[in-house]
């Protein structure tokens, strides 16, 4: 029996044709969650918030998406220790949930930001890094203007301690995140969050294949 | 008052009139002999936007029906959104290449977004799912008035509104020319995609008693007289068009896509317009025209953002994000509720009538009665006066600039972001979103996964401002040629053209002989690669206080390829591999160096060239490369500033290249412009030169290796060395 794969989608997402298909690639089921319905946690084993500028990004980025019926069942999902990634505006989404620790702000230089960017694998104690190594260098893109990883003191030093330290930029820092943070997982390690896109590097034609590491 | 003065007065507010409406006396004359009476007030309004230059097409109509050439793959599409290309396997696509130049000079970041928006519609109006979009853009010099502000709003509007609605930018060109310091282009385009099975839409109003349905963002006073505001030249009180200017909201854009798409596959819908110039006038005049039917229209019930707006603001508001569809009754209900659950709105402001006459009420007042092919079909055609070419530009005897001085000139260049690498533009546009990318902005071809096949979508942005320049027809054919050659390079055939020409003042005669030289020259070269252009849009008047634009006729070529995988890169991958060029030689000129110092190049042309068959025999080059085994790093063609201008190009952070020792002639040829070549790079240096040699046989093309990649070292000559960490750091700069 495949995995079955809930995709949340809100008023703008826009990556969520692309998650779908590097679910369906991996033999899982994918359906879409829409936002204003709440759904049965113990229907899916996994949940993906994708991509996108869900409510054209007003207020702050996720801040709306955040307020959603749909998110009411994927705090419920959460709590049951079942895996959620977010992705770019997901990741976005989590933290203004509060499912995540910090928040994401303006990329330093105030501009959106597409290029592909090197990482490091911080630890690989959650269920999306089964496949890699702590310490492994990553290859993939990202397309965010808001990507600017914050936290208080005290917060990411528990982040640090409790190894929710996920992802961390190499070589170049694209946006200005704190600790070079690129992706982030709360203190069960269940909710993790990233700014690059591993669906857009699933194969070497589109420039990197180490977004299959993820499922 | 006496009769005279009251005459006087009349006469006043008749050339004023004439003046708002932007008619002139021969088309009032027109307009009352079709009417066969005076015109009503909103008719007035409605003759006024149809007829502009920018709806109407009436200086260039005549020329462009030279672009009627089609073949097996390009239906006819009978004047719908955009040209559709079949590309098999049950796959098409459409597209099309819009301008937005004169909203963009006055407000650049509301003008470029808007004008990405607009192109969109064009797409999604016909069923297609936009998969990937591209710009040309030009620019004048970096330290002219406005001109950073007007590049950094260009960008940021392209951006936001593009990756917001979640379309990939995947190419694009940016020009820098003191002849666009008051008059910038942004030329948008966009392409769509058709699965197997998947209907197309038309926009051809059918079906009497039907409804006429306003979906999307409420109407409100921004645009008003936009089409006819773009289809004058500009003055010192340009800056006072800005509330002429349209603002965008991607987000809503976005949802419009999603329930336009999903109305179209659940098939509510009978056929469906955008609002785009002249707004609700020009789409519900061109459905009826098209369908052969009249449509009544109830403005009142138009959703209006300010109550107070007027039946002829109203007619020609320019909002964005709104579509006109007609559907069957019976589908009202589910349409509507489709439209709801992507949180937008559809009302209904009337429905199809039998009579082909559209009838415009104000509530229970008839504001018009009118038979819109009067408008449409019957919108004045002009022979604008023009000259038969001349190639004013030509000579037998080239010479090469005295003194030039590559160090200095590529210095300087850098300074003037001419030679830059449009990183920083680039990097702020998402050119994987969609995740179809195999090629982008770093590539001089961009392409995409078909979803359904797996081939590989080709597109280019073409046209070399500096070229035409130089000359009209040669500028015109490059824009076709020298697409389909990069297409070539990478192994894709191009398979149709959209363009989008930019001119000045079409009633100047020698504007309009550039007008005419160039669409007759990309005709041919069209036919002659077997690439119909099955789209596009003429902007003309690009003139401020007198001074108008190079003649810029940009084009969008796609191209096609069995598979996405092992595309050559045009950058150097690795040190010590040897660098061979492959030459014919058409036209040999120094326009890219002259024109850094303000000087129009003279050109030499070899009327034996035989541009079509060279790009043919590069377009076999990849499978005979891969048939004998050979690897091959990079592959580039030659562009403007020749072949040191090309290796430049072609360095990366680690890789740089030495030409110093096998070339026999002086530095400055170097920098020499000779149509058509490219470079290739290869650690199997002799078999591919052999290979080369070989393959273009019989064609009168040159073949010679230039040099070697290095680790870290750009040298162009024993004496011309440049510092490789200084170029990088300064090609990678922008504003």
């Amino acid at each position: 029996m495949g995995l079955k794969v809930g995709i949340a989608r809100f008023l703008g997402t826009n990556c969520d044709e692309d998650v779908r298909k590097w679910v369906l690639s991996k033999s899982a089921t994918a359906d879409y969650l829409w936002y204003e319905d709440q759904f049965d946690p113990n229907a899916y084993d996994m949940v993906i918030i994708p991509g996108g500028f869900s409510y054209g990004d007003y207020l702050r980025c996720g801040a709306l998406a955040a307020l959603t019926p749909v998110m009411k069942s994927v705090r419920e999902f959460a709590k049951k220790e079942k895996p959620i990634l977010g992705i770019c505006n997901g990741f976005q989404i989590l933290c203004e949930s509060g499912l995540l620790p910090g928040a994401l702000l303006r990329n330093k230089d105030q501009r959106f930001k597409d290029q592909w960017v090197t990482l490091k694998v911080e630890q690989n104690k959650n269920h999306f890094s089964k496949k890699m190594t702590t310490g492994q260098i990553l290859k993939l893109p990202i397309a965010h203007g808001e990507g600017n990883y914050y936290a208080e003191g005290d917060t990411l030093k528990m982040m640090a301690d409790q190894n929710q330290i996920w992802l961390t930029y190499r070589q170049e820092n694209p946006n200005g995140a704190l600790m070079n943070i690129a992706g982030i997982t709360n203190e069960k390690h269940n909710i993790c969050g990233l700014m690059p896109h591993p669906e857009r590097a699933q194969t070497t034609w589109m420039g990197s294949s180490d977004g299959a590491f993820f499922l | 008052m006496s009769s005279q003065t009251a005459n006087q007065t009349s006469e006043q507010n008749f050339e004023q009139k004439l003046k708002t409406y932007r008619l002139s006396h021969d088309e009032y004359r027109l307009m009352t002999s079709l009417l066969a009476r005076d015109p009503h007030p909103i008719e007035w309004a409605l003759f006024s936007a149809l007829w502009s230059e920018h709806c109407s097409y009436k200086s260039s109509k005549i020329h462009l029906r030279k672009f009627s050439y089609r073949n097996e793959k390009t239906p006819d599409m009978d004047g719908e959104n955009a040209g559709v290309v079949d590309l098999g396997f049950g796959e098409k696509i459409a597209f099309k290449m819009e301008s937005h130049n004169h909203p963009s000079f006055i407000e650049p970041v509301q003008g470029a977004a808007t004008g990405v928006g607009g192109i969109l519609r064009d797409i999604f109006t016909m069923g297609a799912r936009p998969i990937m979009s591209a710009n040309f853009l030009c620019f004048g010099e970096v330290e002219a008035p406005r001109m950073k502000e007007l590049m950094r709003g260009v960008v940021k509007g392209i951006s936001s509104y593009g990756n917001c609605v979640g379309v990939p930018t995947v190419t694009g060109q940016t020009n820098i020319h003191a002849r666009f310091n008051k008059n910038i282009l942004v030329n948008a385009l966009s392409v769509g995609y058709f699965g197997p099975g998947q209907k197309m839409a038309l926009s051809k109003a059918a079906g009497p008693g039907n409804l006429v349905v306003y979906v999307g963002a409420k109407t409100g006073r921004d645009g008003v007289h936009g089409a006819s505001m773009a289809s004058e030249s500009f003055d010192e009180n340009s800056e006072s068009k800005r509330p002429n200017v349209q603002i965008g909201d991607p987000f809503f854009e976005k949802l419009l896509i999603e329930a336009c798409l999903e109305v179209l596959e659940k098939e509510y819908v009978v056929a469906m317009q955008d609002m785009g110039a002249a707004g609700l006038t020009s789409s519900s005049f061109e459905m009826a025209s098209r369908g052969g039917v009249g449509l009544v229209i109830d403005l009142k019930k138009v959703p209006l953002r300010d109550s107070s707006m007027s039946a002829e603001d109203i007619l020609l508001s320019e909002s964005q994000e709104r579509m006109l569809l007609v559907c069957e009754p019976i589908n009202f209900e589910k349409l509507q509720a489709t439209f709801k659950k992507w949180g937008l709105d559809a009302a209904v402001l009337g429905e199809v009538q039998k009579e082909r006459k559209i009838k415009l009420m104000w509530g229970p007042e008839t504001l018009t009665n009118i038979d819109p092919d009067l408008i449409v079909e019957k919108a004045p055609r002009y022979d604008r006066a023009f000259s038969k070419w001349a190639y004013p530009n030509r000579t037998d005897y080239l010479k090469a600039p005295v003194n030039f001085d590559p160090k200095k000139w590529i210095a300087e260049s850098l300074q003037k972001l001419t030679l830059n690498q449009a990183h920083w533009i680039h990097n702020q546009y998402d050119q994987r979103v969609g995740a179809r990318t195999a090629k982008a902005c770093e590539s001089s071809v961009a392409f995409v996964k078909l979803d359904h096949s797996g081939r590989g979508l080709g597109l280019v942005v073409g046209c070399r401002p500096e070229v035409m320049l130089m000359d009209a027809e040669i500028g015109a054919l490059d824009a076709v040629y020298y697409p389909a050659l990069q297409l070539a390079l990478k192994g894709a055939e191009a398979l149709a053209i959209t363009d989008c020409l930019n001119y000045g003042n079409p009633q100047k005669v020698e504007l309009m002989s550039e007008f005419v030289a160039s669409v007759d020259a990309i005709a041919k070269a069209s036919h002659e690669i077997d690439a119909p252009v099955i789209s596009g849009n003429v902007s003309f008047y690009n003139e401020t206080l007198g001074e108008n634009i190079i003649s810029t006729p940009a084009t969008g070529v796609v191209g096609l390829r069995e598979s996405v995988e092992d595309l050559i890169s045009d950058q150097f991958q690795t040190a010590f591999q040897t660098l061979i060029l492959v030459q014919m030689n058409w036209v040999e000129s120094w326009v890219h160096v002259l024109n850094s110092e303000n000087t129009i190049s003279k050109f030499k042309q070899n009327a034996a060239a035989d541009v079509p068959q060279f790009i043919k025999k590069c377009l076999k080059l990849e499978s005979a490369i891969n048939k004998q085994g050979l690897n091959v790093g990079s592959i580039k063609a030659v562009g403007l500033g020749g072949i040191g201008t090309t290796c430049l190009k072609m360095t990366t952070d680690e890789i740089g290249f030495d030409l110093s020792f096998e070339q026999a002639n002086q530095t400055t040829d170097l920098f020499k412009d000779q149509f058509y070549g490219f470079i290739i790079a290869s650690e199997q240096g002799d078999e591919v030169f052999t290979l080369l040699n070989n393959h273009f046989k019989g064609l009168a093309v040159e073949v010679k290796k230039i040099g070697k990649t290095t680790e870290q070292k750009i040298k162009f000559s024993a004496d011309t060395e440049i510092d490789f960490k200084e170029f990088r750091s300064n090609f990678v700069k922008g504003l």
